[in-house]
């Protein structure tokens, strides 16, 4: 559960997500996740949907999603890489738009799109179980199982690695035949689970 | 504005690098870290979320594995759910947001539902267990498990509930122990057929007599199912052919397909009775 003191000031959260609040509190839907109509496009067309809604008001919030973990991630003017599912709370000063991941989306089955926040300010995520935080840096890349990735940030390049070989198609699979790796300077964000992706049987 | 969660957790999440990593620990309750030089690991299919360095993850049907699956493979059934892990680096194994934990055997023996083991050192033998669904591991290594809430070791005798139980270390003869006296006799039989009177839903137990460790869950979700496999139909070999009324060693009320009072659910065709 994620509590939230307003003073008078915004969040935005999912749609839905709020369990309890003290004090007074305006909650507003906002149409096509506060980004106007670019945005609303956006999203219609790449099936990155996200509802949102404004809170605004004086007191405590608590917001919750089906008992999943919640992780914060402090932004500091850089970009944060989120699935929308797994987006539940940011500033309302933050940004929010929707960006081409390339392959690992496929791959996830997530689409081939993905959220991006940016700006100053602290989001939430929600993972399945507490995320565990890996650095990555130059000379140590990172390869992540496309199921347990939620997040990302940093300058991270991220490409689509395969193991499939001859075996693979005669059933002798090592079940861990898609990663995707990450290179550069940032933060990878997996949680101890694994969705279920296209990939993942292989 | 003030973000917070409301369960105090620390100030701000660990960053980890290849460094910080612990080495053959947990990084957290759900997250295991596994640290290979050039060293291997087998585990099971679809548990490793990320790892750092340069690793390779075989399918155990692998012909370059031939050497170290005749010392620590026995278990040739469900070789499709095994993986070899293999090279430098750190790699990260969870499960489906279970608790994982590490054990040690040293010259020693558990067995364990096939559903909740995660990954072991090629030190150690994997072997299907007499019992269905369960593989046994003999020799000196280390093993990790997934349990749903944290395990708890137990000294017998007892009794546990066959939901809740992980596995066993040493040799405490496991059975089976039924509480159903109270519904025997015509009463009893319809109580037990309409379930007008009710029945507790622990009627049925494992007991474990005899020197050893029983581990247990703290709740009693199982595990998703692993498919053993079943073992070839040879007469005297328990649970052969199973789960489908096969005729190695299945007792007569097996046979005929009856459920009798007592009997609960798919347990005792599980378990071979």
């Amino acid at each position: 559960m994620l509590a939230v003191d307003l003073t008078g000031d915004a969040v935005k959260a999912k749609n839905g997500s709020m369990v309890a609040y003290d004090g007074q509190m305006a909650f507003k839907k906002m149409t096509g996740g506060g980004e106007g109509l670019r945005g609303m496009v956006t999203r219609r067309l790449t099936g990155e949907q996200m509802t949102v809604m404004e809170v605004q008001g004086h007191g405590t919030c608590f917001f919750a999603d089906r008992a999943s973990e919640i992780n914060l991630v402090g932004l500091h003017g850089e970009k944060l890489y989120v699935e929308s599912s797994n987006l539940l709370c940011t500033d309302a000063g933050l940004r929010t738009g929707t960006t081409f991941t390339g392959l690992r989306g496929g791959a996830t089955g997530n689409g081939l799109f993905t959220t991006t926040v940016e700006g100053t300010g602290q989001a939430a995520i929600m993972s399945d179980g507490p995320a565990v935080v890996l650095r990555v840096s130059a000379q140590y890349p990172l390869s992540v199982d496309p199921g347990a990735y939620i997040a990302h940030t940093g300058d991270l390049r991220q490409s689509f690695q395969s193991g499939v070989t001859f075996r693979t198609l005669i059933g002798e699979g090592s079940g861990e035949a898609f990663q995707i790796r990450f290179e550069g300077e940032g933060l990878v964000y997996v949680q101890p689970s694994e969705r279920n992706t296209v990939g993942g049987d292989i | 504005m003030n973000f917070g969660p409301v369960t105090g957790g620390p100030g701000g999440p660990t960053v980890f690098d290849p460094y910080t990593l612990p080495s053959d620990d947990n990084v957290n309750p759900y997250t295991f870290c596994v640290e290979l030089k050039g060293s291997q690991w087998l585990l099971q299919k679809g548990k490793m979320i990320a790892y750092y360095g340069r690793i390779e993850f075989d399918g155990v049907g692998h012909g370059r594995f031939d050497r170290l699956l005749r010392t620590s493979f026995h278990s040739p059934l469900h070789a499709g759910d095994w993986v070899v892990a293999e090279g430098q680096g750190k790699m990260l194994l969870a499960d489906r947001a279970y608790d994982v934990n590490s054990y040690d055997l040293d010259e020693g023996n558990l067995t364990i539902r096939a559903g909740n083991l995660l990954a072991y050192q090629p030190s150690l033998a994997l072997k299907q267990s007499i019992v269905p669904g369960f593989l046994t591991l003999i020799g000196t290594g280390k093993f990790v498990a997934a349990s749903n809430g944290p395990v708890v070791f137990m000294e017998p005798p007892l009794r546990v509930d066959p939901q809740a139980l992980v596995g066993w270390a040493d040799c405490p003869s496991p059975c089976h122990h039924y509480d159903h006296g109270y519904m025997s006799g015509v009463l009893g039989g319809i109580r037990s057929l309409t379930g007008i009177g009710g029945s507790s839903g622990e009627e049925h137990q494992f007991e474990f007599v005899g020197a050893g460790t029983v581990l247990l869950q703290s709740s009693e979700a199982l595990m998703a199912e692993r498919p053993v496999g079943t073992v070839g139909a040879e007469p005297g070999v328990p649970g052969a052919g199973a789960g489908h009324g096969g005729h190695g060693g299945q007792g007569p009320l097996g046979q005929l397909g009856v459920r009798m009072p007592g009997q609960l659910g798919d347990f005792q065709r599980r378990l071979g009775l």
